[in-house]
C-alpha cells in the first residue's frame, strides 16, 4: 500500500474568552456553555471547511473527523455529521477517528450512519472506532466502568451488523436488539477500513492487533509511538502474522511555515503551554492528563478527575511503561518540538523530520494535525499548501528504513 | 474491649474480608460505598454487646469482584447468602451505611424475615425532592472522604485511615471502591425509582441516623425514608456529617445500643 497523507484539525471553538478559562481553570465539560456564541461558531465552521477544502485541492490524500462532547476542544460532537459534510467538500478519504462506542446505547444506529456515509461518498469512508475520552463518558452518562466491555461488545455488535446478514437478534452484556437488519449496508466489502484510535492505552493497542485491524496513535511523541508499534508487532508475532504499514496510523501535530523561525513561532499555537490553563509553570495537570494536552488554547485545561473517571482507566495504563512514555513527553513547547511532539519547521526542515519519523515508525496513515487554536486562517491554509505542494510529495517516495534496513534518516539540529 | 478478628474467608461464592467481633446477638454492618477502612471505634463499642460481622461487599476491601454483579439487587440477594454460608442467626439486627442502607432498605422490602431491627444510617437510595445527593464522579477519591464529614480535621476516625498521605495501596483501594460503586450505582445515580413505594410494605421497626449536616446524602432523604416506613423514627445527630459511625461514635452507639437493645 502506498503510504497516505491526510489532514487533520479538531475545529474547535477557540473564541471564547480567555478569563474565562481562567477563572474556571477547565475548559470542558461543565464549562458554562452561556459563554458560547453561535454567530462565531457559525463563522468558525465556514474558516474550518475552507481549510479541509483546501488541504484536499493541494493533494492531501483525505481528512481525518473526529468527537468530542461539552468541550472548546471541538465543534464536532457528532462526527458523523462531520464525515457528511466534509465528503461533500473534499475529494478523497474521509476517515472518522470516530465514534466512541461506548457512549451509544443502540450501536445498530452507529453502523446505520457509518453505511450512509460510505455510500454517500461513494465508498471513500474509513471507520475509526474510540472509547471516548473520561469527559465523553461523563457528558453522556456513560458507565466509565464499563467502557471497555461496552467498545468490545458495540465493536462485535457492528461488525456483525456489516457482514452477516439479518435479520439476527442480539442479546448480549450491554446490548439488547429483537431484530438487527438495518436496510443500507456499506458499499465497502466486508465492510470499510476499521480503525481504532487511542492515546497510548496498551490494552487498546493489544485489542486492535488481535483484531488485525489499524491502531492510530493520537498526537503522541515519537518514542511512544514507536513503542505502540513495538507492542502491536509483538501480539502479531505471537499470533503468527505480519503487520503491515497500513496496520499503524500516527496523528502529529505540524506546523509548517516558509521559514524554520516563522513555524516555530506559529507552532506555539499547537500547544497547550500557550494557554492560560491547563499547564502550571509548564507540568501537566496531572499524571492522567499528561500527554493528553498538547494542542493549544482549545485543548489547554482538563480537569483530571474528568479526564480519567472511576474505571475508565486501567491500573496498568496509569502506572505501567505508556504512561512513563507520556510523562516523558511533557515540558515547555521546546520540550515538545524536540521529542517529536510536535512537528515544525519549513519545508525542508520538516520533510527531513517526517523522513526520520517515518523511519522509525513506518505509518501506513500520517495525519497532519495542521490547524490549532488561534492559529490564523491565512497561516494554515499557507501551511496546508506547503504541505500538500511539497511536504508530501517528497515523503510518498521515502521508503522507511525498517522496510529498507538502511539508516534512519537524523533528526535535523 | 473484645476482641477482633480480621480474617479473608471463602463465602456466598466469593473471597471475602471479613472482620468480626464481640459476643451477643448477631449484629450485621453492610457499608456504604467508601468501603470499610478497619474496626472502627464505634463497632468495638458494639462489639461488647453484639456479635458484630462487618463483611466487605464484592468488588470493596479484599473481597473479589465477580463481574456479574451489576446493581444493589444484587448486593441484596449476596447480603442473604454470605448470611446463610455463615450460620447468621435470623433475624438478625442490621445496619446499612449509606450505599449499604440502600441495600439494606431493599432486601427488607423482599424479605422482611431477615431483619429483626433496622439501622439505615444516611442512607442513599432515594432522590430527595429538595436537593441533590452529592456527585463523588465529578471529584476527586479525597475530596469525596472529605465530604462525608462535616468536620474532617477533628475527627479522630478520619485521621486514623485517611487524615495523612496514602500508601499507593491505599490510594488504590480509594479507586477501587468508587469504580464498584460505579459498577453497581452509576444510573439512576445512587437512588432507585421503586424503592420509595416498596418501603410502605416494610414491617421492620426502623431507626433512621442522619448526620445534621450531611453533604453527601441530604437529610431531606431521612425524612422520605421516615415517612415512607411504617414503623421507622429519624434521629438525627448535630455537627455531623454523612457517617456518624466514624465522626460520632459516642452518640451513634448510644442510638444504636438504645434501639436495637439487650
Amino acid at each position: 500500500m502506498t503510504r497516505q497523507f491526510f489532514y487533520f484539525s479538531e475545529m474547535g471553538y477557540n473564541a471564547y474568552p480567555l478569563e474565562a478559562a481562567e477563572k474556571y481553570g477547565y475548559t470542558s465539560l461543565m464549562f458554562p456553555n452561556s459563554i458560547f456564541e453561535p454567530e462565531k461558531a457559525r463563522d468558525l465552521w465556514q474558516m474550518f471547511l475552507r481549510e479541509h477544502e483546501h488541504a484536499s485541492a493541494m493533494g492531501f490524500d483525505g481528512s481525518v473527523c473526529n468527537e468530542h462532547h461539552n468541550n472548546v476542544l471541538s465543534m464536532q460532537e457528532s462526527v458523523n455529521i462531520s464525515a457528511a459534510v466534509i465528503s461533500q467538500r473534499i475529494k478523497g478519504t474521509i476517515a472518522l477517528i470516530g465514534n466512541p462506542l461506548p457512549i451509544h446505547d443502540n450501536p445498530v444506529r452507529v453502523a446505520e450512519e457509518i453505511a450512509m456515509l460510505d455510500l454517500i461518498s461513494g465508498g471513500r469512508i474509513i471507520s475509526g472506532f474510540v472509547r471516548g475520552t473520561g469527559v465523553e463518558q461523563l457528558s453522556t452518562n456513560a458507565n466509565p466502568a464499563y467502557n471497555r466491555e461496552r467498545f468490545e461488545e458495540a465493536f462485535e455488535l457492528i461488525k456483525k451488523t456489516w457482514t452477516v446478514p439479518g435479520p439476527f437478534r442480539w442479546e448480549g452484556k450491554h446490548y439488547h436488539l429483537r431484530v438487527v437488519n438495518p436496510w443500507q449496508l456499506p458499499l465497502q466489502k466486508p465492510h470499510p477500513p476499521i480503525w481504532a484510535a487511542g492515546i497510548l492505552s496498551p490494552e487498546t493497542i493489544r485489542w486492535a492487533a488481535k483484531q488485525r485491524i489499524t491502531y492510530l496513535v493520537l498526537g503522541s511523541a515519537l518514542n511512544a509511538t514507536a513503542a505502540c508499534r513495538d507492542i502491536y508487532h509483538e501480539v502479531a508475532r505471537q499470533d503468527g502474522w505480519q503487520p503491515e504499514a497500513r496496520h499503524l496510523g500516527y496523528l502529529i501535530h505540524t506546523c509548517v511555515m516558509d521559514t524554520d523561525d516563522e513555524a516555530y513561532e506559529m507552532g506555539k499555537h499547537h500547544y497547550g503551554g500557550a494557554s492560560v490553563i491547563g499547564r502550571r509553570g509548564g507540568a501537566a495537570a496531572s499524571a492522567l492528563t499528561a500527554g493528553t494536552g498538547s494542542a493549544g488554547v482549545t485543548s489547554g485545561g482538563p480537569h483530571p478527575e474528568w479526564m480519567a473517571p472511576p474505571g475508565y482507566m486501567s491500573k496498568q495504563a496509569k502506572t505501567g511503561d505508556m504512561a512513563k512514555e507520556r510523562r516523558t513527553s511533557e515540558g515547555s513547547y521546546e520540550e515538545a518540538v524536540r521529542a517529536g511532539l510536535i512537528v515544525t519547521g519549513s519545508p525542508k526542515t520538516v520533510i527531513q523530520k517526517f523522513k526520520h519519523i517515518i523511519d522509525r515508525t513506518d505509518p501506513g496513515y500520517l495525519t497532519f494535525w495542521a490547524r490549532e487554536g488561534k492559529k490564523p486562517h491565512a497561516a494554515t491554509m499557507r501551511g496546508i499548501e506547503l504541505l500538500g505542494r511539497e511536504v508530501i510529495p517528497a515523503l510518498r517516495e521515502h521508503q522507511s528504513a525498517l522496510v529498507t534496513g538502511k539508516e534512519v534518516t537524523p533528526w535535523p539540529q | 474491649m473484645a476482641a477482633m478478628s480480621h480474617s479473608q474467608i471463602d463465602a456466598a461464592g466469593l473471597s471475602v474480608e471479613l472482620r468480626r467481633g464481640g459476643q451477643g446477638a448477631p449484629l450485621i454492618v453492610i457499608h456504604g460505598e467508601l468501603g470499610m477502612p478497619g474496626w472502627l471505634d464505634s463497632f468495638a463499642r458494639l462489639s461488647e454487646q453484639y456479635d458484630v460481622i462487618v463483611p466487605s461487599l464484592p468488588g470493596y476491601g479484599r473481597s473479589t469482584r465477580p463481574d456479574w454483579i451489576m446493581g444493589v439487587h444484587d448486593l441484596a440477594a449476596w447480603v442473604t447468602w454470605f448470611a446463610r454460608d455463615l450460620d447468621i442467626r435470623t433475624p438478625a439486627n442490621v445496619i446499612g451505611c449509606s450505599l449499604g442502607g440502600w441495600v439494606a432498605a431493599e432486601l427488607a422490602t423482599v424479605a422482611p424475615q431477615f431483619f429483626n431491627k433496622l439501622v439505615l444510617v444516611g442512607a442513599m437510595g432515594i432522590k430527595p425532592d429538595r436537593g441533590e445527593i452529592f456527585d463523588y464522579f465529578l471529584d476527586s477519591g479525597p475530596t469525596g472522604l472529605r465530604r462525608a464529614f462535616y468536620r474532617p480535621e477533628e475527627s479522630a476516625e478520619y485521621a486514623r485511615f485517611w487524615g495523612r498521605d496514602w500508601t499507593p495501596e491505599e490510594a488504590d483501594l480509594v479507586e477501587q471502591h468508587r469504580e464498584m460503586t460505579c459498577r453497581i450505582a452509576w444510573k439512576p445515580y445512587m437512588h432507585s425509582l421503586t424503592l420509595r413505594h416498596l418501603l410502605a410494605g416494610v414491617r421492620t421497626p426502623t431507626l433512621l441516623v442522619w448526620g445534621r449536616e450531611d453533604a453527601i446524602t441530604p437529610l431531606r432523604v431521612g425524612e422520605i425514608y421516615a415517612q415512607a416506613i411504617p414503623r421507622a423514627r429519624l434521629a438525627t445527630i448535630e455537627q455531623c456529617g454523612h457517617m456518624p459511625e466514624m465522626e460520632k461514635p459516642d452518640e451513634f452507639t448510644a442510638l444504636v445500643r438504645n434501639f436495637f437493645g439487650p
